[in-house]
């Protein structure tokens, strides 16, 4: 989904532990918090046989009424180890990962089973509230060292879809104004409105003094999906759209001046839109009986206007039906859409608590393109990175045909075998051994099977083609192996 | 350079030999070659991209140059870019002389400039030149760099002789002299001299370095020389393949090299260029002019090596040039004609060119090349990679310009174009675009269906300018914001 809208972008609210002291509160009985430590592990995207130095963090999780904590998905995601702690030290133990959504930014843990739970039985409850409304005020908690809460109170200042955590996905927030200070904890923390949950408070702009807090709505819905034992995640259409505000464009779509409607501009293949019999070019018009105006919001009950993208991924969930009206050729028709999960994407937007596939061959190092490789190439990356594989990213549709995954050669590990490549890299692959490429596994299989001899793997810059011996390449192989390196393949 | 043959060449230029015959060779005196040194100043006018109706920029500059024969004065091709008036002062008079481009090679940054009137140099010592000076031997410039009114004089020693890019076109790479004389603005153009022959034009500097200058030697001042010697500047013609060093075992069986062999790989060859349907990716090139290439794709000349591209350096359009290579294990010989590749030239900055443009309906269309490329700094990848692989994917076959549309201009009628500037035109009215003229020819077609729709490359939606809104748009938004033309398509000829 691309809601037409820009980014948005926040500061995570990654504070110094026990940074600025705290101003004299008068202590506040905490209900239903629990600290929640961990250690998060990502994986180095030049060598993706291994791991960073691994991270710590400090948050705070919200006690439901089923006994279960919920947390950002921030919060959890790549992690190594999860405790949960007492505000005041006293208790420790270790937890696991029932649920995670890294698009809705939402987590959700529970104790080791057979762990002593009963210090966190002790600490209470909080039930889920909502809605709110503009203007409410909220409480926003945090730790001290301590051991004392520490209440913020704001107030609701607009309501909007958001990306908090997986880039490119929007979900339903609250702004909260409030002026918080650091201190230990900090990472992710419940609101509460009248002793109940509202949200989780998912990033902080301390220079805004604006914090974006995932909806009550969102929460609900997570747990709703989850609740069978089986975690489907949030549902989607699969269409990009473009706004219709400019006039000129409006009448070459035939749209009256009354009307409102969004330009369908893609539609992803296998996606519940695709299945409708949605097309590229068609007008949305409305969106089960809600009318979609121009600029893609519509009149939500709740919280008025709202981009359009909510009734889709906040609103229902996977196989519900989805009533559209649209234009084509200038008539109205009427289709309906059975909500799906996004279909998979040729170059994944996010590898939280995935491995990177990667094969190594005689030095030669192949991964699948994700969009965090691109990203590690800096805060430039939008221009520093491989102009071939950025052009992939933006256009993935141009490079789906015969590919489930975008395989490409990141770099050259200096070996006898690879003498004269060194300063090949970062190339996308097309065929090896006369195969076709289309992921890493046909990659794999492709190099069991030499052809006259020789290796020979097909990459579409300089030098085009790339030979390897496959007795110098399996020796060479064998020597990385001694010298440190874990396997010579990790397949999806 | 098409334009400047406007001008005429009247003059009957020597031939490099028959200025050996200089009839007076007994000036060999310092004073008399301080003479030959002139002064050139030129007044330019650089064109703005961003604006492609108006005027750009005036301003000017100064440099050197000499007399190489009856009314030949050498310099360098930046020193008079651009220029709109050339003026030349002898040392010995305060007088400034109008003169004329005659020739201009941006590839190898020279020129050579005639006077209107040529009495008042009459009798003047025309300077010989010599050959490419030895590692460690000393040489002086002469010139009129900054610092002061009169002539100059700075000795160095010659550094290093190497293949070097040449900065004024950005993309040429030719022979190059360092000297660690310091070269400074003013002195471009002006003659290297030993043993009072010309060894070389001083060119250009290093930035980050002190007292390192380089200078043109006379192998490629001959060549332009020699060039012009039918009264046209063919230019530097290509070889128009790229190689790949033919180091690694493995490539060496698949492409039968045998073991100890000599050769560079073929990597591609250019779509068009001189060996396009004769030489093919995989190829093994193992000679040049019967010069055996080594596997990283050089050739030894006088006990030098060098990249096998400086055979083709001396060459000119209409030459051959024999290639012996391996293709699957078996020997070929062909004999290729070498040409100028004109298309390579879109990375070439370009000089006294005036920028070719469309205005449609508040959208300015612009045909990519480096100049406009460095003038707007496109960030968008997809432009990026077309203007990457303009040659090497053959676009300019399907498209000669890629039509880039640059600017939308605010207007009622544009408010909500947003999104669009920056992006390469592939579409209008549903015809694939293929140069500016074709751009221009599709938006002001006499019959117009009722919305012209423009189709740009990565951009969701196309564009749509109501057929009916145009004219009304075109005066309201020209008026308003200064544009006092709606296209400039160049000249008739195509792009060099």
């Amino acid at each position: 989904m691309f809601p037409p809208r820009p980014l948005f972008f926040c500061l995570s609210l990654l504070l110094v532990v026990g940074g600025l002291p705290a101003p004299a509160h008068a202590a506040v009985k905490a209900k239903g918090l629990l600290r929640i430590n961990t250690t998060t592990q990502t994986y180095n995207v030049a060598q993706p046989w291994e791991l960073n130095q691994p991270q710590r963090r400090r948050g705070l999780g919200a006690i439901l009424e089923d006994g279960n904590i919920l947390t950002t998905g921030e919060m959890a995601a790549n992690s190594t180890y999860i405790e949960f702690e007492s505000a005041d030290g006293a208790h420790t133990v270790p937890a696991e990962v029932i649920a995670i959504d890294y698009e809705a930014n939402l987590a959700l843990l529970a104790p080791e089973k057979g762990a002593n739970r009963e210090w966190i039985d002790k600490l209470g409850t909080l039930g889920i509230n909502g809605p709110a409304k503009i203007d409410d005020k909220v409480n926003i908690w945090q730790l001290e060292d301590n051991g004392d809460a520490i209440r913020t109170e704001g107030t609701v200042r607009s309501v909007d879809l958001l990306s908090t955590f997986a880039s490119g996905h929007y979900f339903l927030c609250y702004e909260v104004k409030a002026s918080m200070q650091s201190a230990s904890s900090s990472y992710t923390l419940p609101v509460t409105r009248d002793g109940r949950l509202l949200g989780i408070l998912a990033s902080y702009n301390s220079k805004d003094q604006i914090s974006d807090v995932v909806a009550p709505d969102i929460l609900k819905r997570f747990l709703e999906d989850i609740r069978d034992g089986r975690h489907e995640g949030f549902p989607s259409l699969g269409i990009a759209t473009v706004l219709t505000e400019d006039p000129q464009f409006r009448k070459w779509l035939g749209l009256g001046d009354e009307q409102g409607g969004l330009y369908v501009s893609r539609v992803l293949p296998e996606s519940g839109a695709d299945e409708s019999g949605l097309k590229k070019g068609d007008v949305l018009l409305t969106v089960n009986g809600h009318a979609i105006d121009r600029r893609g919001y519509y009149e939500d009950p709740t919280y008025g206007r709202l981009v359009w993208s909510h009734l889709v991924r906040g609103s229902g969930q996977v196989g519900d039906k989805l009533a559209l009206l649209i234009m084509r050729d200038g008539k109205e028709q009427q289709l309906e859409a059975v909500l799906q999960r996004p279909p998979d994407h040729l170059i994944p937007s996010h590898m939280y608590d995935k491995a990177p596939p990667y094969l190594i061959k005689g030095g030669l190092v192949f991964q699948e393109l994700n969009r965090p490789y691109l990203e590690a190439f800096g805060k430039e990356w939008r221009s520093r990175a491989p102009l071939d594989l950025l052009d992939a990213l933006n256009n993935p549709e141009d490079y789906e045909e015969g590919r489930k995954r975008l395989v490409f050669l990141s770099r050259v590990i200096r070996t006898p075998a690879t003498i004269g490549y060194d300063q090949v890299n970062n190339l996308i692959v097309t065929e090896a051994n006369g195969q076709k490429v289309t992921d890493m596994k046909s990659l794999a299989a492709a190099l069991t099977n030499p052809k006259n001899g020789l290796h020979s793997i097909r990459i579409d810059d300089i030098p085009y083609v790339i030979y390897l011996d496959p007795e110098a390449s399996d020796l060479v192989d064998k020597a990385l192996l001694k010298r440190g390196l874990p396997a010579l393949q990790r397949l999806p | 350079m098409n334009k400047l043959l406007l001008f005429g060449s009247s003059v009957a230029l020597l031939h490099p030999l028959a200025l050996a015959q200089n009839p007076e060779e007994t000036g060999n005196r310092n004073a008399d070659i301080y003479k030959s040194v002139v002064r050139i100043e030129s007044a330019t006018q650089v064109a703005d991209y961003r604006t492609p109706w108006n005027s750009g920029r005036f301003g000017g500059g100064t440099g050197s140059g000499f007399m190489i024969g009856p009314n030949q004065f050498l310099t360098n091709a930046h020193v008079v870019s651009n220029a709109n008036r050339v003026l030349i002062t002898r040392r010995d008079s305060a007088k400034k002389h109008a003169a004329r481009v005659v020739h201009i090679a941006h590839d190898c940054d020279l020129a050579l400039l005639e006077v209107e009137d040529d009495a008042p140099f009459e009798g003047l010592h025309y300077l010989n030149f010599g050959d490419v000076p030895a590692l460690e031997s000393q040489v002086r410039v002469i010139g009129y760099p900054v610092g002061g009114d009169r002539i100059s004089v700075t000795r160095g020693v010659v550094s290093r002789i190497d293949f070097r890019p040449y900065a004024h076109s950005r993309v040429d790479s030719h022979l190059v002299v360092q000297i660690d004389a310091a070269i400074n603005p003013g002195n471009s153009g002006g003659p290297v001299l030993q043993d009072s022959k010309v060894v070389g034009v001083a060119f250009q500097g290093l930035r980050q370095a002190d007292n390192t200058g380089y200078m043109i030697p006379t192998p490629v001042i001959q060549r332009f020389l020699r060039d012009i010697g039918d009264g046209r500047y063919d230019k530097y013609v290509d070889l128009g393949i790229t190689e790949f060093a033919l180091f690694n075992p493995a490539m060496r069986k698949a492409l039968q090299v045998p073991e100890n062999g000599l050769g560079v790989m073929v990597a591609s060859v250019l779509p068009t260029g001189p060996c396009d349907g004769v030489m093919e990716p995989g190829d093994v090139l193992l000679s040049i002019d019967n010069n055996p290439v080594d596997n990283a794709g050089n050739i030894e000349v006088e006990g030098e090596k060098v990249v096998l591209h400086e055979v083709v350096e001396r060459k000119f359009a209409g030459d051959e040039v024999k290639l012996e290579f391996l293709r699957r294990g078996e020997k070929k010989d062909v004999t290729v004609t070498l040409k100028a590749f004109p298309h390579s030239r879109i990375y070439a900055v370009r000089y006294g060119d005036r920028p070719r443009f469309v205005f449609f309906a508040g959208l300015v269309f612009q045909p990519l090349d480096f100049n406009l490329y460095s003038a707007y700094g496109f960030d968008s990848p997809r432009v990026r990679k077309i203007f990457q692989n303009y040659v090497r994917d053959a676009i300019f076959k399907e498209r000669e310009d890629v039509v880039v549309l640059t600017r939308v201009e605010s207007d009622r009628l544009t408010s909500f174009i947003t999104g669009f500037n920056g992006t390469v035109v592939d579409e209008i009215n549903g015809t694939r675009v293929k140069d500016l003229r074709h751009a221009h020819e599709l938006l002001y077609a006499a019959d117009q269906p009722e919305f012209i729709t423009i189709k740009c490359n990565g951009v969701a939606r196309p564009i749509v300018i109501p057929s009916t809104e145009v004219e009304s748009a075109n005066k309201r938004i020209m008026q308003q914001n200064g544009i006092f033309r709606s296209h400039y398509l160049g000249d008739s000829q195509p792009p060099s």
